[in-house]
């Protein structure tokens, strides 16, 4: 309950009262001491006595100061409102922690705005009831809470803090923020301490453990906003799972969304598909009062690209949980046609056996890399848009054509790695195959046995950044009996990976239209050396199919939830972040931390000429390649409508001060359309009093 | 000694002097005067008849009067004796009361002149006289006497009297009841400020032992009129706690009470025949001792 006066000048005719004091003081009759003997006879006749002029002067006084204060009182416009009073409201120089709780279940709607924009007035309205000598401060408890605003006397500097605030996308975390509010205490400079507590009271900030060792002597008090929200949340999208259904030609996309409905009545709500932000497919879901429903989603995916979607449900009073990002990346696997240009009767003479099982050691695929032997023979029948990487192991010929058919395939974004061998016709590859390979291929060169070695003098190759040292030693004593040389052509460019110890290139690469060639010149089987029979040909032949594939710069973690840093896996190139606002982000470091927003972060890979040094680009470099994307969520655990109640937190919060209010946003105008005006009333009591004060004066 | 006689006016004591108590009945004693003692005895005065009771002296039958009428008569004669007055004065703190707005004596000095006034007119006359002094409890006693000097006892007495203590006539006069001689006079002078309620009784016991009981009301006229002004804190002279009010509230209520008060006190002493005289302190003693004794005298001579 509470008691406002809407023109409060007229109080000041409160200091009237001290009128009719003055007067009493003033002609207050001095008080004569008398030795009498019938004092007991006075007192029975004082007791029996109506006329007691003592008390009625006292009285006379008291209706006297009333209707003089009832009046100026009346004239200030007086307004009660049964809403809580601001009790709390100290007239002393104050410290004030004010705890603001900016998670996103705080973006639920209360009529024409969010408990968060409520929070923020009521925050504003009581500045202005402290004195100006307090000092003030605010605590985000949003995880990871954080101080935003240290202490500050200046009330404009806090409030233009407060102003910048937004409802944010993150779950609560009260402990923390009651942590960080103790700590700020204890270098406050004032002796009156408090702590303001603004939070929806969200179970899912409340966590016990969080609150391990967390005790302060001061006053917290706790204001519930869930008591403005005026419509409930109805539902949210829970969780999404991403399945793909090959097809003989092409692949299904499956999306498993669980919808969660929070009202009591059964919910008929508007489920959409968005790809790529098309909307494309939408259904309606009768959802059971209080209970999930999966609705799973397919739709066929014609191009073998990596997608972007979101799954969204129809409007409520808590829009932050209405959607939630997937991405999707067709193929995790490497594709590889292996063709074994010297297939043999015994298998493991044939060209393509270590290969094979270097590529895929196990029956089921654990590398990634699903390889396709083939011979020279059944070429015709693949289709190279299947494959993402063609090796050629001693290959003397392709089929007639074929040779423009895998330029194309490289052109497209494919990868071609060249094995030697004694099958490997030079004149053909350096003609046919000219427009590919970044070498001519010269003569075979043979060595005595131990005379010819990897040449390992550094490992900063990306292939290469995986082997230890003991490993690069242990390939370093590697046996080649044979290789090719190569001369360089003029208008190539191209990368020597690693020499040979006699100073010859043993493997190149080079980048041929959006794709890549990597040649080894030697054998890919134990014709031409010892290899295949080392530990290291596995990881070796691996890596450099997946650096052929691009798939080195896998993105392992691929959808996060608010606040998860995002890690890459790999240091050999700068990648450019875009936020879903649009912000680009150079991401230098492994981890990228500001994942705050939920929607699809896409990366680039920033050119090796870039030295861009401002880490916040305005614009994408030129020749910025996308790499991959990832998807930020909101953690679904903060939309669930549970609330914790007033026992709960005084159980967690054991031996502290507490008090609980109910927000009350109090205007320096009140609204007299929320309050009883009680001037009239007032100035009926002036009236009566004027009456009572002359009843008494007529009767002394 | 000079100072103590100086307190009292002589002038009054002369003209109290001229004035004579008359007793109401027959005078006991030996010296026959004016004073008539209510006992009947034995005398040379001859009073009356009377049948004769079994009990009665035989040699008081008159035996002529019995053979005339062939009955049993006994002769009664008239007694005159001396009278033995018992002075009881109060001294409690209330008596001391001093009024702050007039020259008016104070009750006690009033009390005072008039017990010295009563006892020398009964010493005149030769009767015995003895002072008992009291607030709740016995203070100093005088036994009776008839000497002449005996008024230098009782005058000491009066001088050292210092008002004090609470005042408790019931209990005292019952106390004295037993010890007073019997058929003897009692002058009680006191404001009767006492709210104990056994007075009654304790006249009757003394008037049941026959003796002959006279009260002095004292009052001076602030305790009656209450004429003070103002806010006042009034401290008792007694032990009743303090009280602070404006007179004017009670004055009404305080008369009325104060009123009943005499009245009452009246009224108990007409019911067991007890003399009462009611004094205000701003009436002259003389003109009220004379006009007390005058009445007694008319009332005798009815």
């Amino acid at each position: 309950m509470s008691l406002n006066f809407s023109t409060p000048l007229f109080l000041f005719g409160l200091l009237g009262v001290s009128l009719p004091v003055l007067i009493h003081l003033l002609t207050r009759r001095q008080q004569k001491q008398i030795r009498f003997s019938a004092v007991y006879l006075l007192s029975q006749s004082k007791k029996r006595s109506i006329r007691k002029s003592r008390p009625n002067r006292l009285l006379l006084l008291l209706a006297r100061c009333l209707a003089i204060a009832l009046f100026s009182m009346a004239l200030a416009n007086p307004i009660f409102s049964f809403r809580q009073s601001e009790a709390f409201l100290s007239t002393s120089p104050s410290s004030i922690v004010f705890i603001l709780d900016d998670s996103y279940s705080m973006g639920t709607r209360a009529k024409d705005k969010t408990l968060f924009d409520s929070a923020l007035v009521y925050i504003s309205e009581t500045l202005k009831n402290f004195s100006d000598n307090s000092e003030f401060s605010m605590v985000l408890a949003s995880s990871p809470a954080r101080v935003e605003q240290d202490w500050t006397p200046d009330k404009s500097t806090f409030i233009g803090r407060l102003e910048e605030q937004v409802v944010s996308y993150r779950a609560t975390h009260i402990g923390d923020a009651v942590g960080k509010a103790i700590k700020l205490l204890e270098s406050a400079k004032q002796k009156n301490k408090q702590i303001f507590l603004l939070t929806d009271m969200d179970k899912n900030g409340w966590k016990e453990e969080t609150f391990f060792g967390v005790t302060t002597p001061y006053p917290i008090q706790l204001l519930n906003f869930s008591q403005l929200q005026s419509d409930s949340n109805k539902g949210m999208v829970k969780s999404i799972k991403i399945s793909q259904e090959f097809l003989t030609r092409s692949r299904l996309l499956r999306v498993k969304a669980e919808i969660k409905n929070f009202s009591s009545t059964v919910n008929r709500m508007p489920l959409s598909l968005f790809l790529e932000g098309k909307l494309m497919k939408e259904e309606f879901l009768d959802i059971p009062p209080r209970q999930s429903l999966i609705q799973e989603f397919s739709y066929p995916l014609r191009r073998n690209q990596p997608l972007n979607g979101k799954i969204q449900i129809s409007d409520d009073a808590l829009p932050a949980d209405n959607s939630r990002y997937f991405p999707f990346h067709p193929s995790q696997n490497i594709q590889v046609l292996v063709v074994d240009g010297d297939p043999e009767a015994i298998s493991h003479q044939s060209e393509s056996f270590y290969l094979e099982r270097a590529l895929n050691p196990f029956s089921v695929s654990l590398s990634h890399i699903d390889p396709t032997i083939s011979t020279l023979a059944e070429l015709s029948l693949r289709n190279l848009s299947d494959f993402s990487v063609v090796i050629l192991a001693n290959v003397r010929e392709l089929p007639s054509g074929y040779e423009l058919e895998l330029e194309k395939f490289v052109l497209n974004g494919g990868a071609l790695l060249l094995g030697m061998g004694d099958q490997v016709d030079p004149k053909y590859f350096n003609e046919r195959l000219g427009n590919l390979l970044p070498v001519r291929l010269e003569s075979q060169y043979q060595v005595k046995e131990g005379a010819l070695h990897l040449l390992l003098k550094n490992s900063t190759h990306p292939v290469m950044q995986v082997f230890s040292p003991k490993a690069l030693e242990e390939m370093r004593r590697i046996n080649f009996y044979s290789m090719y040389t190569v001369q360089a052509r003029e208008d190539k460019k191209f990368k020597v990976g690693t020499w040979f110890s006699n100073q010859h290139p043993a493997v190149i690469e080079s980048e041929v239209g959006k794709g890549i060639v990597v040649m080894f010149l030697s054998s890919l089987d134990r014709d031409w050396n010892d290899f295949p029979i080392q530990p290291t040909y596995l990881p070796w032949v691996q890596r450099w199919t997946q650096y052929a594939a691009r798939g080195l710069d896998n993105i392992p973690q691929q959808d996060l939830l608010v606040g998860e840093p995002f890690r890459k896996n790999t240091l050999d190139s700068r990648w450019i972040v875009r936020s879903p606002d649009g912000n680009l982000h150079k991401l230098e470091n492994e981890v990228f931390n500001d994942t705050f927003q939920p929607g699809v972060y896409r990366l680039f890979s920033l050119p090796s000429t870039d030295t861009a040094e401002p880490n916040l680009l305005a614009k994408l470099p030129q020749g910025a390649q996308p790499v991959g994307t990832f998807t930020v969520n909101i953690d679904t655990r903060e939309s669930e409508p549970g609330k914790i109640s007033q026992k709960e937190i005084e159980n967690l919060l054991e031996g502290m001060k507490l008090e609980f209010l109910e927000p009350q946003i109090q205007s320096t105008q009140p609204n007299t359309s929320e309050g009883i005006p009680l001037a009239t009333p007032f100035l009926l009591m002036v009236a009566g009093m004027l009456l009572i004060e002359g009843w008494m004066v007529r009767k002394e | 000694m000079e100072n103590s006689t100086q307190k009292f006016d002589a002038k009054v004591l002369s003209r109290i002097s001229t004035l004579k108590m008359t007793a109401m009945n027959l005078v006991d004693g030996l010296l026959t005067g004016q004073h008539r003692s209510r006992h009947k005895g034995s005398s040379v005065e001859f009073a009356e008849y009377k049948d004769y009771s079994p009990g009665d002296e035989i040699r008081h039958i008159d035996w002529k009067v019995a053979g005339k009428t062939d009955k049993y008569h006994v002769k009664q004669f008239e007694q005159s004796t001396n009278l033995k007055c018992t002075v009881l004065l109060d001294t409690s703190g209330s008596m001391g009361y001093q009024s702050p707005l007039n020259g008016h004596s104070s009750k006690m000095e009033y009390a005072s002149n008039l017990v010295a006034a009563l006892s020398y007119l009964l010493l005149k006359q030769f009767d015995a006289v003895g002072l008992t002094m009291f607030n709740d409890q016995v203070v100093e006693h005088i036994p009776p006497r008839s000497k002449a000097s005996h008024f230098q006892h009782i005058l000491h007495g009066l001088a050292h009297i210092s008002p004090q203590g609470t005042t408790g006539v019931a209990d005292v006069l019952a106390g004295l009841a037993e010890r007073l001689p019997r058929r003897s006079m009692l002058i009680l002078v006191s404001d009767f400020f006492t709210q104990n309620q056994d007075l009654q009784k304790s006249l009757k016991l003394l008037c049941s032992r026959g003796l002959e009981v006279v009260l002095f009301h004292v009052l001076h006229p602030d305790e009656i009129h209450l004429p003070f002004e103002g806010d006042m804190v009034f401290e008792s002279l007694e032990e009743d706690p303090t009280l602070g009010l404006d007179p004017q509230d009670i004055r009404e209520e305080y008369q009325k009470a104060i009123q009943d008060h005499i009245n009452s006190l009246k009224k108990d002493c007409n019911g067991l025949g007890v003399d009462y005289v009611f004094l205000d302190t701003s009436e002259s003693l003389d003109q009220a001792l004379s006009y007390y004794l005058l009445k007694r005298k008319s009332i005798i001579k009815l």
